[in-house]
């Protein structure tokens, strides 16, 4: 009597274990299954990425689904020049910084809903606790003075900040999103450091 | 210059906010959410033009988008298409102004007199088919206009409105 193999969380068979460019065909042919798994491969990513720009939770939540909505009718127009994951942040990118030109001057930040857990992280919390001069001010205050400083940077700039400084992503990943050259997001990337440097002074005197 | 120091804080000042996350759960059913409204569409058609724009045509798309983005910008075009548009029927005007006055010089001499229809096309009158043998028509067109019904002259110059523009041989 042999024992049955446990099934792989990664069988080539389903959309779990597929890969991309697998999962983007079966999805041009109106396969749902291959979609829903694409869009669980980067719901994170995108979410995060638009409310980092936006600082605003329902904001977030429309546009990050309006952004896969509309990924999906135009998968016929996706020649594939790119990763599907590129594609789909550039979509992403575009939407957020046409609703944010739409919405110029009336931010809302909306934190509510955000969960917000830096207590976890050591690393930080010795970061806030010897250089913040403020110790009072507790991490909401700081986080609300975050996106304060981001929201004062113009959007291609915010953008670029946000996908290398909070994302991790490489200057060239930026670029490709982005459609501009490397020099491009550096300089952006130079310029946004300065300005919230003079907007986050206070945060980062020495103790 | 401390600038790289500075901005390595700045850095992990930033790190603050992937800590910045939606409520548990929330992810469990975004997938779900997203194919729902994704098949709405599907079952209502619910593409709308704009939709269909930005995936046809996504240049024609960003550049709408700069209207809707600076109101400005499109009441500044909207008036430089007025002003071409007034400039345009102001040079009309005046390349057709000759022609206008022969117009308004046949129309008056319309208004004003049958009799000068009535003596320019007297001779051709005169010379019918059966004495000559050859009817000419050689009348400018606003003689053939319906003038003399406006002087109460219809029976006089009734046969001047059907003169036939052709020659006709007559004794060949």
């Amino acid at each position: 009597m042999t024992m049955a193999e446990p099934e792989s969380t990664l069988d080539a068979s389903t959309p779990a274990g597929m890969l991309e460019g697998d999962l983007v065909k079966r999805a041009r042919h109106g396969d749902l299954k291959a979609y829903d798994e694409l869009v669980k491969r980067y719901q994170e990513r995108i979410y995060a990425t638009i409310y980092h720009m936006t600082a605003n939770h329902e904001d977030a939540n429309d546009l990050a689904q309006e952004s896969f909505i509309k990924a999906y009718q135009a998968l016929k127009s996706f020649r594939g020049g790119s990763s599907f994951y590129t594609w789909i942040y550039r979509i992403a990118v575009n939407k957020t910084i046409n609703f944010l030109k739409q919405r110029k001057n009336k931010y809302h930040l909306s934190l509510n809903d955000i969960d917000f857990n830096p207590e976890n992280d050591p690393e930080l919390v010795a970061l806030i606790s010897t250089k913040t001069p403020h110790h009072d001010a507790g991490l909401s205050e700081l986080q609300k003075k975050l996106n304060e400083a981001l929201l004062k940077l113009s959007e291609p700039h915010r953008m670029v900040a946000v996908l290398h400084d909070v994302q991790g992503m490489s200057h060239e990943e930026i670029a490709s999103i982005m459609g501009c050259n490397i020099g491009t997001v550096r300089s952006r990337l130079f310029y946004a450091r300065q300005q919230l440097q003079g907007h986050l002074a206070e945060y980062m005197k020495p103790a | 210059m401390n600038n790289k120091d500075n901005f390595s804080e700045l850095r992990q000042l930033l790190k603050l906010k992937r800590h910045e996350v939606p409520p548990p759960g929330y992810f469990n059913n975004f997938s779900g959410k997203v194919l729902g409204r994704i098949r709405a569409g599907e079952a209502g058609g619910e593409q709308t033009f704009a939709d269909r724009l930005q995936a046809q045509a996504p240049w024609l798309a960003n550049f709408l988008a700069i209207f809707e983005t600076r109101p400005g910008l499109i009441g500044g075009v909207a008036t430089s298409l007025c002003l071409l548009l007034l400039l345009g029927i102001v040079f009309t005007e005046n390349a057709d102004s000759p022609q206008k006055n022969v117009l308004g010089a046949a129309v008056t001499a319309d208004s004003q007199s049958a009799s000068v229809v009535t003596s320019v096309t007297a001779p051709v009158a005169a010379a019918s088919p059966e004495t000559t043998g050859l009817a000419i028509s050689t009348n400018p067109a606003v003689s053939l206009q319906p003038v003399a019904t406006l002087f109460g002259q219809q029976d006089q110059n009734q046969n001047l409105l059907f003169q036939s523009a052709s020659f006709t041989g007559g004794n060949n």
